[in-house]
């Protein structure tokens, strides 16, 4: 059972037989193509002749390694389930169908743990999950490598390039025919990317099984970009969208809260822990309203300065929600201007729930629904204060 | 979460260069006013799935709002106290507004042709101030020239503004710098007075100079 509890890593021992176990011919790409085992690679499958000549060294330290690898991962799938028997019964559920959910919801239930990484919590989790994918023999069993690529060391994203190139040329080649026959790229079908982003390296680099350099990503990503500049490529969508990754729309990211009902009959949002610089505030919205403000029982006049007050109006006036909304506002810590900023935001946050999705979207490119992380610069020893460096003086 | 934390890992693997904004490098400025919003609408699809900075805390979307005001603010500003410069930058508009208002009582005739809006005067002024050239020493031979040389549209009006303040903080202790701002754009958005005079004087200069200008290549 791969059970990591604390962090501690209890199958910590058996790291090392993995160390060059396993996995297919590099030719195809994927997660599931990558985590075939390495047993399907055998020696058995070849004929009586090839049987009889010598195997060689690093083929049988492979064969034994991938074995033991085999037999580990059966151990270990083998205690998952049983484990997974244990917990199910623990917590009063059918075993048959205790998901990975439940699983992890049980994990938290039994060892509950405050740290603040995820990643460092105790977790069970499939064999699968815990040892990620590495590469399959490369090599048959006389030595000699399947990939003509392999003594490039990275024959997946070398082939990778040269998918692309081969791709790149054939519309190209497409283009320069469909011009001679007078014809264009269909405006309709064209590729989309605005909400499309190619992959990052790191996951590249799990499709690939292989680790590459960053001028070699570069590389990758240039070629890319030039396929995808071209007018038919759409003709290619399936290979180009291999390397895609959809990016999350912004304003639909954050959930817009529904109001909730007060004893008058009003709609209303409270939105607590509003930041700015050192102070902090809930902002309370109420609709319908007449445009009344108050903060911390005063009304606007709170703020003395003229600059803060029009910051307290900007998101009801940008939002056309000026006298129909009453706000009120509990504000502590930081100075005027610290204070308006969180207020601000506040009444921006709450004011999702009375807009439309448009003036949301238009909000946020306002940048009003951006939390201003920025806090004062420590003073550097050594320099005058922050950034400011001493006088100096040669003679 | 500390300012540290957020500066970690920021620099960048191709050039060197560490960033030292608190925003990641894919952060875009925000479209604060509304009409520039509907001016770029097309480009904003693009924006949909990228994360904007924040507000500043200075920027609003009313109809007071002017950029080339919010720019001169921020040369008047000294030491970070933006609440008086504002202060002193509403006085000098009041008394454009005033002395305009009584330009235009005792114009005879046409009253179209005076202006009594302020922030309108202010931008004529800092149009007529603008210069087109500079000249910049630059040596050759053991000898220096002053070359006439070509600037940024930004930089011009930089020096625009520059001027303007520089003319009205040149005064006796007696008057106020509301009032001597307020002469200096009323003069400027007329094109006459001191910082107009100042720009000619470095255009001529410049035309003057005109034979080093291969100097700036050569």
């Amino acid at each position: 059972m791969a059970v990591r509890v604390f962090g501690v890593n209890l199958i910590k021992t058996n790291r090392n037989l993995l160390q060059n176990a396993c996995k297919t011919p590099a030719t195809t790409f994927g997660h599931t193509a990558v985590a075939q085992l390495a047993t399907e690679v055998t020696v058995q499958a070849s004929p009586a002749a090839v049987q009889k000549q010598k195997v060689s060294k690093a083929m049988r330290a492979y064969l034994k390694r991938a074995n033991e690898h085999d037999e580990f991962m059966k151990t270990q799938h083998l205690e998952f389930q049983i484990g997974k028997r244990h917990l199910a019964n623990m917590m009063g559920a059918d075993a048959e169908t205790f998901t990975q959910e439940d699983i992890n919801e049980a994990i938290s239930y039994l060892f509950p743990s405050g740290l603040y990484d995820p990643k460092a919590r105790p977790a069970m989790k499939s064999p699968e999950e815990v040892f990620p994918a590495r590469k399959a023999a490369e090599f048959d069993e006389t030595g000699r490598p399947f990939h003509s690529m392999f003594y490039t060391g990275k024959p997946n994203f070398f082939q990778l390039l040269h998918d692309i190139v081969e791709e790149t040329r054939k519309l190209a080649d497409l283009e320069e025919r469909m011009l001679r026959r007078g014809n264009k790229p269909d405006e309709n079908q064209k590729l989309e990317m605005s909400g499309f982003q190619l992959l990052p390296k790191d996951q590249l680099e799990l499709v690939l099984v292989e680790s590459i350099a960053d001028i070699e990503y570069s590389n990758f990503t240039n070629s890319m970009d030039r396929l995808i500049a071209s007018p038919y490529a759409y003709k290619s969508k399936a290979f180009i969208e291999r390397f895609l990754k959809p990016l999350l729309d912004q304003s639909k990211q954050l959930e817009v809260p529904k109001p909730k009902i007060d004893e008058q009959g009003r709609q209303f949002i409270t939105t607590y822990e509003c930041l700015r610089k050192t102070a902090r505030a809930d902002v309370t919205i109420r609709l319908p309203g007449t445009g009344k403000i108050s903060i911390n029982g005063k009304d606007i006049s709170y703020f003395e300065d003229e600059n803060c007050r029009e910051q307290l109006l900007f998101p009801l006036q940008f939002s056309e929600m000026l006298g129909k909304v009453d706000v009120e506002a509990n504000v502590e810590g930081g100075g005027p201007s610290g204070q308006a900023g969180a207020i601000r935001w506040g009444i921006a946050m709450s004011l999702r729930s009375f807009v439309d999705q448009e003036m949301i979207e238009s909000m946020r490119l306002a940048g009003l629904l951006t939390r201003d992380y920025r806090r004062r610069e420590r003073k550097k020893f050594g320099q005058e204060g922050a950034r400011r460096k001493y006088t100096w003086k040669k003679r | 979460m500390s300012f540290l934390t957020r500066i970690v890992g920021k620099s960048t693997s191709f050039s060197g260069i560490r960033l030292m904004s608190v925003y990641p490098q894919h952060y875009v400025e925000p479209i604060v006013q509304k009409d520039k919003q509907i001016e770029q609408k097309d480009e904003l699809t693009k924006l949909h799935h990228i994360p904007i900075k924040a507000a500043l805390n200075k920027s609003s979307d009313t109809v007071f709002h002017d950029d080339t005001k919010e720019k001169l603010l921020n040369y008047i500003t000294k030491k970070g106290n933006s609440a008086l410069a504002r202060t002193l930058l509403s006085k000098a508009f009041e008394l454009i507004k005033r002395t305009q208002t009584e330009r235009l009582n005792l114009a005879k005739g046409d009253k179209d042709k005076v202006i009594t809006n302020a922030e309108v005067l202010l931008k004529q002024a800092v149009e007529n101030c603008r210069p087109l050239l500079q000249v910049t020493a630059i040596k050759r031979g053991g000898v220096t020239y002053q070359v006439p040389v070509p600037i940024t549209t930004k930089r011009s009006y930089f020096l625009a503004m520059k001027w303007l303040l520089e003319a009205a903080r040149e005064k006796e202790r007696k008057v106020s710098l509301p009032e001597k701002l307020a002469w200096e754009i009323l003069d400027a958005a007329h094109g006459q007075g001191r910082v107009v005079k100042r720009k000619d004087d470095l255009h001529r200069q410049c035309e003057a100079n005109r034979a080093y200008a291969h100097y700036r290549w050569s």
